[in-house]
């Protein structure tokens, strides 16, 4: 332990200095970076751009999975399994869990796939449809609330992220294009998956990350007909959202997300600060959200190897997983487990069942299979973290239309206001919930749908107020 | 007044920073640890390894074969490499797709001649500690005895290697040369968790036990003292070994000399700014630095890495459940060390390694259903109790040699080295090759090894 001690005084003395030269750089820190340049209709797709005539018609879209496709799988999943045998006591603290991965593979095999048409025609209960946006097919879901009455109707851009779907949304869906007591809207949702994941094309060329998705996913929206929206989102939809945000303001009445970050140095120099002086910087009733930033540090480093895998060789990682339902399967599942509750670690089953259906994890696992779409969902991340991305400096792009927080509890990471305040200038709501993790929309539906009307009522009451 | 407190005031702070720096950097004693405990499945009282050493021959049925022919000639699931990119986001899938053919039209139909070769060494198996342990032992021919002095080497290999990795190194160490008096015995294990060893069933199983484990191999086989040499954990093992047990060593000789301490890397940035100071020649200053550079190296390469320490079941499953991911997973290593001037070419593989060689070695993790068990080593070694242990700062009287290939990791400089190892006898450098030195060039690693052993041994007799 002697090591620890010292090194945390090695370290204490490194942050306090740094700390200093980043108060004398502040004014130069703290205005917001230019907006980047990017080019509105840059050509993602395979081939020459200078031949690229884009297609701007709306169709319908069928996401029928090819019957052999689904012969196929259950052929796959009806060989023996090949399963290392877990260490003795473990559960879920070396990965997925090998003995209840059997488990699911069975029911997968065994129940979900002979009544695959079921859950094909539960898929389709909203509608698809695609179009053409810079060279890529883009796939999404659009529901026109149906009853309106007395409700005013809001664009809503709805953006999923790793390794989830339009799946996610399923059940908020008909929570938010249905009018409510609670709300004076209603919403128009535009739920599209993510170029490169599910039914939507992937670029072919490079440095497709998400500043450059952003983009695509606001020509989307202008395609459709809306010039003014708001944006829900987590994970990668909540980075997606702020980029919009970021890059065409002018677009977004709101933005929400379930997991509000910036890595924006300041914002890093005040988690340090809080990490030694929880009381100065958090209400004592949020302080549990907060770790210190030796268990934020060490979580990360265990929780992150997938990030570290995806953003450097996303084709190993993906090729590895694309022949392989199983390894899909654990792969993907891991995830449900550990970010909806990190203490389901020490469960023989992960804990998946007790937030979950097996059913609707299994729709998104199919999604990632019949599409064969892994891969290139995981070149986002070595897209995401380049030098070119990086240099982009959109952390560093203020975002300034009103802006809603809602964190649940055992998220990946939470942070609070104050650094938030370093990117987001226009905080207007900002909640904490005691319960619920990273798939929000898919654990606690209502509770998401709840906060999010809130957040809208104070969008709309501040614009009214600004109209006056 | 004032003077005197502000003066005892900085004596006070200066020898309060030197005694933290100090517990960072000063050795540590060696820890004592159970030689003995027992890693075989459930908890049996009165546990008595059977001491016999049995001969063993790899043999798989032909359904075997025919069965993973079978799965590699699925209808290919891929998606093609981002346009004007080669190996930059990882393994090329058109790239597999033409090694995935190769392994099933043309490897897989002269499988019973890659077995025979594999069986060309003499492989043992004998269970220490509740574990099989497979090992191969070759010996010199007999007319060697009288000719050469012959001692007994310990080789150790890594991930995602194998003891196929030896087989030409091997064949070179038992072969009486003119180079000088001495010739070797090899003993090549798996590793526990690797290959035909049976994997751990408990928790814990990290560098210091696996130490223990094929010290004990050593003992059971009638050796008290032997040289070592290995690359990767092979090469962290033997430094664990002689750590743990320098009276059983009688040299340890290391193609990957890693030292990560508090103080080497102290000394290592120090060095980074004036490295002539620093090493023997001005030109062996690449191996070492620029240090951002061989950071991003580092992180970039290093995924896998990341999450094998963190979750190995996950990723262990995935390569467990197809051929296809083993073998990019795996190759994704052997294509990124043929060097930065190959590294991108679809043939680099076959060109530095052969590509037969690659496929048996792919063939041992996949026969064996080891790809997990091999990961989860990872995460035993990023256990709170192993990191505890810092083997790294204890002194060692080994005597100690490195050969520094130019493409491998980074490695430490002999002023760090020599901190854990005072008895740095032998120190190199060369101007090529890279990680899996055993395999890529033989031939240097074996002159360079026999330059070692020579010195090792001379010291170890002059002590008698």
């Amino acid at each position: 332990m002697g090591v620890f001690t010292s090194f945390n005084g090695l370290l204490l003395l490194g942050i306090a200095v740094t700390t200093a030269m980043f108060v004398y750089k502040y004014q130069e820190i703290s205005s917001s970076a230019p907006i980047p340049d990017l080019k509105h209709d840059q050509y993602w797709g395979p081939g020459k751009a200078a031949e690229y005539k884009e297609n701007a018609a709306i169709k319908k879209f069928d996401i029928s999975a090819k019957p052999e496709l689904i012969e196929a799988l259950k052929k796959k999943l009806s060989e023996p399994l090949v399963l290392p045998e877990p260490l003795e006591g473990v559960g879920f603290q070396y990965g997925f869990n090998s003995k209840y991965l059997s488990e699911v593979i069975k029911y997968w095999r065994d129940s979900y796939l002979p009544k695959w048409n079921e859950r094909e025609t539960f898929l389709k209960q909203f509608p698809h449809y695609e179009t053409q946006i810079q060279g890529l097919r883009i796939h999404y879901i659009h529901v026109k609330p149906k009853a309106t009455e007395g409700k005013k109707v809001v664009p809503l851009l709805l953006i999923h992220g790793w390794p989830g779907s339009v799946r996610e949304f399923y059940r908020i869906i008909p929570l938010l294009t249905n009018p409510n007591p609670k709300s004076d809207y209603v919403f128009e949702v535009i739920a599209p998956s993510l170029p490169g994941y599910g039914w939507s094309q992937a670029a072919s060329k490079v440095n497709f990350g998400p500043a450059q998705m952003s983009i695509v996913l606001r020509n989307l929206m202008l395609r459709v007909g809306h010039e003014k929206f708001l944006i829900q989102g987590g994970d990668w939809g909540s980075i997606l959202g702020s980029s919009i945000s970021a890059l065409t303001p002018q677009n977004v009445l709101g933005y929400h997300s379930n997991l509000c970050n910036t890595n924006h140095v300041v914002a890093l120099v005040l988690k340090f600060a809080r990490s030694w002086f929880p009381s100065f910087f958090i209400t004592e009733e949020n302080r549990a959200f907060f770790k210190t930033m030796g268990k934020d540090l060490l979580f990360i480093m265990e929780e992150s190897g997938y990030m570290h895998i995806q953003a450097t060789k996303p084709d190993t990682i993906g090729t590895a997983l694309q022949q392989n339902p199983v390894g899909l399967a654990a792969y993907i599942l891991e995830k449900f487990s550990t970010w909806t509750n990190v203490e389901y670690r020490q469960l023989a089953d992960g804990g998946l069942t007790k937030r979950f259906t097996m059913d609707e994890l299994l729709d998104n696992i199919m999604i990632y299979y019949t599409t064969n779409s892994i891969t290139t969902s995981q070149r986002l991340y070595s897209e995401g973290f380049n030098k070119a991305q990086l240099s982009l400096k959109m952390d560093y792009v203020h975002v300034k239309p009103p802006t809603g927080c809602a964190r649940f509890y055992h998220d990946l990471l939470h942070a609070t206001d104050t650094e938030l305040g370093t990117r987001f200038k226009n905080i207007i709501h900002s909640t904490y919930h005691s319960n619920g993790g990273h798939f929000a929309a898919m654990e606690l539906p209502q509770i998401l749908y709840d906060d999010f009307i809130q957040f809208v009522d104070k969008v709309f009451a501040k614009s009214a107020t600004h109209n006056t | 007044m004032k003077g005197v407190i502000i003066i005892g005031l900085m004596a006070i702070s200066s020898i309060w920073l030197y005694q933290r720096v100090n517990d960072l950097i000063k050795p540590l004693p060696k820890p004592e640890l159970d030689t003995n405990t027992y890693w075989g499945p459930g908890n049996p009282t009165d546990y008595e390894a059977p001491k016999d050493v049995v001969p063993f021959k790899i043999a798989y049925d032909q359904t075997i074969i025919d069965d993973l022919r079978t799965q590699l000639n699925r209808t290919w699931r891929y998606a093609p490499p981002l346009e004007g990119i080669k190996f930059e986001y990882g393994f090329n899938s058109d790239a597999l797709r033409h090694i995935v053919d190769y392994w099933r039209d043309y490897y897989l139909l002269k499988w019973r001649a890659h077995e025979e070769f594999l069986n060309s060494l003499p492989h043992y198996k004998t269970e220490i500690q509740g574990l099989n342990i497979h090992f191969i032992h070759a010996k010199p021919k007999p007319e060697a005895y009288k000719e050469k002095k012959v001692v007994p080497l310990l080789l150790l290999h890594g991930w995602p290697g194998s003891v196929r990795e030896f087989y030409e190194f091997i064949n070179l160490l038992v072969e009486v040369s003119d180079i000088n008096d001495y010739v070797f015995e090899v003993i090549a294990p798996s590793l526990v968790g690797y290959g035909f060893s049976d994997a751990a069933a408990k928790p814990g199983f990290d560098v210091a036990q696996m130490a223990i484990v094929m010290r004990n191999l050593m003992l059971r086989l009638g050796y008290e003292k032997f040289l070592i040499q290995g690359g990767d954990w092979g090469s962290i093992i033997g430094s664990a070994i002689s750590t743990l047990f320098p009276e059983n060593v009688i040299g340890y000789h290391s193609n990957m000399c890693l030292l990560y301490t508090p103080l080497s890397m102290i000394k290592s940035y120090i060095a980074s700014f004036m490295p002539e100071r620093f090493l023997p020649q001005r030109f062996f200053a690449e191996h070492h630095f620029p240090l951002k550079d061989k950071f991003k190296l580092l992180l970039v390469e290093s995924g896998y890495f990341h999450l094998q320490a963190t979750k190995p079941d996950t990723i262990g499953i995935a390569l467990q459940a197809s051929p296809i991911a083993l073998a990019a997973y795996i190759l994704e290593k052997f294509q990124q060390t043929t060097g930065p001037g190959l590294n991108q070419e679809f043939n680099a593989m076959d060109k530095v390694y052969k590509l037969d060689a690659l496929l048996d070695n792919i063939m041992i993790y996949y026969l064996t259903n080891s790809a997990t068990s091999a990961g989860r080593f990872y995460a035993e070694n990023m256990s709170r109790k192993f990191l505890g242990l810092q083997l790294d700062r204890v002194q060692t009287p080994v005597s100690m040699g490195c050969a520094r290939f130019k493409f491998d990791l980074p490695p430490a400089l002999d002023w760090a080295l020599r901190d854990k190892f005072p008895n740095l006898i032998h120190s190199t450098y060369y101007n090529q090759a890279g990680h899996f030195a055993a395999l890529e060039v033989p031939v240097m690693l074996y002159i360079n090894f026999q330059e070692f052993a020579k010195k090792a041994i001379q010291i170890e007799e002059a002590k008698v």
